[in-house]
């Protein structure tokens, strides 16, 4: 697993004073704070892989915070961004939801809000990073499997029994149970209904290209 | 002299065609009444020439018939006396010749016809011979035109009248009225009548002409329609454009209202922005403050440098507020105040808000004397002043009963002041509410800001006037400006 030591929060508001307070509120907690004061240099260089979450104003000179945020999400950056505004509206908080925004805040802050819903964020992060790894894993085993264990594997989702998938594959329930111990040790399942819930998709997915 | 056309250039062609139209028809109708006229006459004359001809029949016939009886008498040579016309007659007994064959030959004839014969014509001396051929003797009468015409009877007026009335017999004419003289390719309008008289032996043709120029047209009454016209048609104008100046009015006053609450939108949000940032920086300072100090061994570093940092931004809370309240404070009396006529202001602001009062069935009052009321103020604040009140009455009686929406606006002077009285018929104000209506941001109205009354306060005492509320019995509310009399001597006393 590729993961950086502890989550990184990306603070970004052109007002130092804002800026420093906040970061200075989300350190006590022990959570590491970035602050950008420049949304443009913001989206260059930050680190897309570092675990965390992005904290936005929404009213900055220049550019705004929507629209990084619309920049953000085409860029394909998955970290969950929390919006901040001094005078939040109906419509405006519409928009930001429906941009991709995790969360919706108002200038003043509650603290405790503010760091709930970052550990949350952070929370939410770490396990659609795991869920992404976790994936990106079972892909990799299951490239692994020649095209027997491949059909194997598909009928044993489907429900079939040794002797079924012997018939239907015109060979013996024997090497048919060779097969079946292939896959299970290249795929590191445990059980059956492990095996089902990690490659089910899968297979799904081979089947219907 | 371009533009004005190109402005007006609708109206113009109105104008024109009005005009042509117009003239056309009157030009028409004059024609065909000249035309009738012209008829008419020389219907007349020819008829009373034809009498005329029938008579001198009717003498020679009756001469001829008495020479039956009696040869030696001669009665015809007593007619010349009686009838000027007749030059003279001359008889021939049957015995005796005419001294020339020619007469002898239409004897002959006019005995055979049994009527009269023309002997001779003399158009150019304006006389003619009728020669009746009979037994026992025969008469030849000798004519004159001119005198032969019974003038008392004529229609027309013989020398100085435009119809040209001739007979004209064998190539001959003789002019009875001579007309006006005009080539017969004049400009204009032609008359003809051509009818022979009513007699066998007479048959001249009675010619009747008239000739009516351009110039007989009726140009006056066309000029006057013309005229006419022209004004109508200002009339229309000056309507339309009072309508359209009134639509203008109502839509400017919609956008204004439209452009303060975006106006105000704007300012909201940008207060908004510009609070919040410290606000924001205050609070997230002292809660990490807070939380820092909750450590068991405090940063106590962090701690002073957190709260140095709220104070600071404290002030700048502070200094935001200043600014703002010095960018929309406007400076006192930068706006000269002048005569202003109250009752004026209250029927402008009325007629500004008519439609909408309209709207809501809301009956209004108006008591103003007609003696203007002149108050020292300022005109547009003045305005503002009286339409926020008359909004507010109107907003006011939304919950009360149709028939009871009465908006009284009464103009009275007192000693050196006038006021003005807004009076509704609504719910009026709540005994709580009433000490506190003309605080910034109190309302009682969803959705109201708050500020209206607030900021018609202000207007009035930056004028030396007062703003003050009260409610009626039983019911309905009474806002009272007063200012202070443009001439406080002369209404006073």
């Amino acid at each position: 697993m590729n993961m950086p030591l502890s989550p990184l929060i990306h603070l970004i508001d052109d007002d130092d004073a804002v800026r420093d307070s906040l970061a200075l509120l989300i350190g006590t907690v022990g959570l590491r704070v970035q602050t950008w004061r420049d949304p443009q240099v913001f989206l260059a260089e930050f680190d897309r892989q570092s675990i965390g979450v992005i904290v936005l104003d929404v009213r900055m000179p220049g550019i705004s915070g929507l629209t990084v945020l619309d920049q953000l999400k085409s860029q394909g950056a998955d970290q969950p961004v929390i919006m901040l505004t001094g005078h939040g509206n109906v419509d405006l908080c519409r928009r930001a939801f429906k941009s991709g925004a995790a969360e919706f805040l108002e200038k003043p802050v509650n603290d405790e809000l503010l760091l709930e819903t970052l550990q949350n964020g952070v929370r939410l992060h770490v396990q659609s990073r795991q869920r992404v790894e976790g994936d990106r894993q079972a892909r990799a085993r299951y490239a692994q499997l020649s095209e027997r264990e491949r059909e194997v594997l598909g009928l044993i989702v489907a429900g079939l029994t040794n002797k079924e998938m012997g018939r239907v594959l015109s060979v013996s329930p024997r090497t048919v149970e060779t097969h079946r111990a292939n896959l299970f040790d290249k795929l590191e399942a445990e059980s059956l209904a492990q095996l089902i819930r990690q490659y089910a998709a899968l297979v799904d997915e081979q089947a219907t290209p | 002299m371009h533009a004005a056309l190109k402005r007006h250039g609708v109206w113009m062609i109105a104008w024109g065609l009005l005009s042509l139209l117009g003239a056309v028809l009157l030009a028409r109708n004059a024609l065909q009444q000249e035309r009738e006229a012209f008829e008419t006459n020389a219907r007349i004359a020819h008829r009373l020439l034809s009498q005329q001809v029938v008579q001198h029949d009717a003498v020679l016939a009756t001469l001829a018939l008495l020479d039956a009886n009696d040869d030696s008498a001669h009665p015809e040579q007593r007619l010349p006396s009686v009838y000027p016309h007749m030059l003279s007659v001359q008889r021939r007994a049957r015995a005796v010749l005419w001294p020339d064959a020619h007469l002898q030959t239409l004897d002959a004839q006019s005995r055979q016809l049994g009527h009269g014969l023309l002997v001779q014509t003399d158009f150019a001396q304006g006389r003619y011979e009728l020669m009746l051929g009979a037994l026992p003797a025969s008469y030849l009468l000798k004519i004159d035109i001119r005198s032969m015409v019974p003038w008392r009877e004529w229609p027309m007026a013989p020398n100085q009248g435009p119809v040209r009335v001739a007979l004209v017999y064998g190539g001959q004419a003789f002019d009875l009225q001579p007309g006006r003289q005009v080539p017969a390719d004049a400009p204009g309008w032609h008359f003809d009548f051509h009818k022979v008289l009513a007699s066998p032996s007479q048959p001249f043709e009675m010619v009747a002409q008239r000739h009516v120029a351009w110039g007989e047209l009726p140009w006056l009454w066309m000029l006057a329609w013309s005229v006419l016209a022209a004004a109508l048609l200002r009339m229309m104008w000056v309507l339309v454009r009072q309508r359209d100046d009134r639509h203008r009015a109502e839509e400017l006053l919609r956008l204004g209202q439209v452009a303060r609450l975006n106006t105000l939108g704007e300012l909201a949000a940008g207060m908004a922005h510009e609070l919040n940032q410290p606000l924001t920086a205050v609070l997230a300072n002292t809660q990490a403050a807070s939380r820092l100090l909750d450590d068991d061994a405090p940063d106590m570093q962090a701690v002073r440098h957190a709260m140095t940092q709220a104070v600071g931004q404290s002030r700048r809370a502070a200094e935001v507020v200043g600014r703002l309240r010095r960018l929309v404070e406007q400076p006192a009396s930068t706006q000269p105040l002048q005569a202003v006529s109250l009752g004026d202001a209250a029927r402008k602001s009325l007629y500004l808000m008519e439609p909408e009062l309209k709207r809501q069935q809301v009956v209004v009052t108006l008591k103003a004397s007609d003696v203007p009321c002149w108050v020292l103020a300022d005109a547009v604040a003045l305005d503002q002043i009286v339409h926020n009140l008359l909004m507010n009455a109107a907003q006011a009686m939304q919950t009360t009963s149709k028939a009871e929406r009465r908006l009284t606006v009464a103009v009275e002077p007192t000693h050196s002041q006038a006021r003005l009285l807004v009076q509704d018929q609504g719910p009026g104000i709540p005994a709580e509410a009433l000490s506190r209506i003309f605080e910034p941001f109190f309302t009682t109205r969803e959705g109201g800001l708050g500020l209206g009354l607030s900021l018609c306060e202000t207007l009035a005492m930056g004028m030396g006037g007062t703003l003050s509320a009260k409610n009626r019995t039983p019911h309905g509310a009474e806002f009272c400006l007063t200012l202070p009399l443009a001439e406080p001597t002369a209404a006073a006393l």
